[in-house]
């Protein structure tokens, strides 16, 4: 087991969302602001560590037929945990979030890690995994978040720093979210080509 | 990989392994499920009030002398049938009374916008007129149909849901183009709101 290794795979070479291109569906929807992308980024890394541990604790009890139909159980129990708590706690973030945090049931980064990673190594090394991925994903989320906010509304964190009738209102449209992605997407694997050499 | 999928393996249709596939996938199950309903039991509580206490302040909002709390009156089959028949759901209506009479109603009602349901709270007096619009959930297109739902002014320069005010069921019923004004570019959005309040004033002419 590597930390620094693992943490700079979650980070850069290995990215869920600009390397794996995993999870598109939610970081397209909800990085319209910053503390979207921070409550999302968060019960991901959340609930990817919590399965990634519980996967890999199961792994040698687990038949290899039915392995999916149990990553969904444990992957789905653990997202109506987070659920509930954020309904009962931070509704706020609950409620702008809406039908995203359910969601998160099939985003394709929590079941990637489980059938890539955390079934086939131990405990510890899965824990890790899934903190750095998760990490990898919330940075993604928070760079798309600092983008579109600031240039398409014009604020931060809801604090006005551009005036109101300045921002590229197309950039908080779905169709932003696109060219957002697709702009960071070409930047990664720029950098990495070009690291490569 | 070790888990490459072939296309011509054999079933293996031993029973023994088909019940122990079986029992696994079933204790998961269980132990998931207890776990959830703790948790539920756990957070049930601080949701309740929350959504109890959102409640409560919509209706604040669209019918501002209410003094304590409103009473949850139940639907009859003539309140669900007036507002369907104006396009729209009545989900749940309160009856809000000050000085120990009744002031109005608040109902809240889910009509169809551009991106799926829109709720709202309306209130009506007693008079039958509208007493205000509050959008209690949504999801409008960010910018351009959330607008209508943060109650932005249309082009008159009236807030498109305080435009709402003081609207009868004469004037009903009411119709974006003719006299209710929509916030330019959402106009599905406003639509959605139109008929919501429509179908609130048909719930209230049942009521009062």
């Amino acid at each position: 087991m590597n930390f620094g290794k693992q943490l700079k795979e979650g980070l850069i070479t290995n990215n869920p969302v600009l390397v794996q291109v995993l999870g598109m569906c939610s970081t397209m929807a909800i990085t319209t602001s910053i503390m979207n992308g921070l409550g999302m980024g968060v019960s991901v890394l959340i609930i990817l560590t919590a399965s990634n541990v519980v996967i890999s604790a199961i792994r040698k009890i687990v038949p290899d037929k039915i392995r999916i139909a149990m990553f969904i159980v444990v992957i789905a129990g653990f997202v109506t945990c987070v659920d509930l708590l954020l309904q009962a706690f931070v509704p706020a973030i609950a409620e702008s979030l809406g039908v995203f945090i359910p969601l998160i049931v099939v985003n394709c980064i929590i079941l990637g890690r489980a059938e890539s990673f955390s079934y086939k190594n131990g405990i510890a090394a899965s824990f890790v995994d899934g903190i750095c991925q998760g990490i990898g994903y919330t940075l993604v989320l928070l760079a798309m978040c600092f983008i579109r906010e600031l240039l398409g509304a014009g604020t931060l964190a809801g604090f006005r720093i551009i005036p109101e009738q300045f921002p590229i209102g197309v950039l908080t449209l779905p169709v932003g979210g696109f060219l957002v992605l697709g702009c960071l997407i070409a930047a990664m694997q720029w950098a990495l080509s070009r690291n490569k050499k | 990989m070790s888990n490459e999928v072939k296309t011509k393996e054999k079933v293996n249709m031993d029973p023994k392994y088909i019940a122990k596939l079986a029992v696994t996938l079933l204790v998961t199950c269980v132990v998931v499920a207890g776990l959830l309903g703790f948790v539920n039991k756990l957070t049930l509580p601080n949701i309740t009030a929350a959504n109890e206490k959102k409640t409560a302040e919509a209706i604040q909002k669209v019918l501002p002398e209410l003094e304590g709390s409103p009473v949850a009156m139940e639907l009859t089959e003539d309140m669900t049938a007036a507002a369907s028949g104006a396009g729209a759901t009545v989900t749940e209506a309160y009856e809000a009374q000050a000085g120990g009479s009744t002031i109005g109603y608040a109902l809240k009602i889910v009509a169809s916008g551009s991106q799926g349901n829109i709720e709202m709270m309306v209130g009506v007096d007693t008079e039958g007129a509208v007493s205000g619009v509050s959008i209690v959930k949504n999801s409008e297109t960010s910018g351009i149909g959330s607008k209508v739902m943060t109650n932005q002014p249309t082009a008159k320069g009236v807030g498109v849901l305080d435009q709402f005010e003081g609207k009868t069921a004469a004037d009903a019923p009411l119709n974006v183009g003719t006299n209710v004004d929509a916030i330019s570019g959402a106009t599905v959005s406003s639509k959605g709101v139109t008929t919501g309040v429509n179908a609130a004033l048909a719930v209230a002419g049942v009521i009062g």
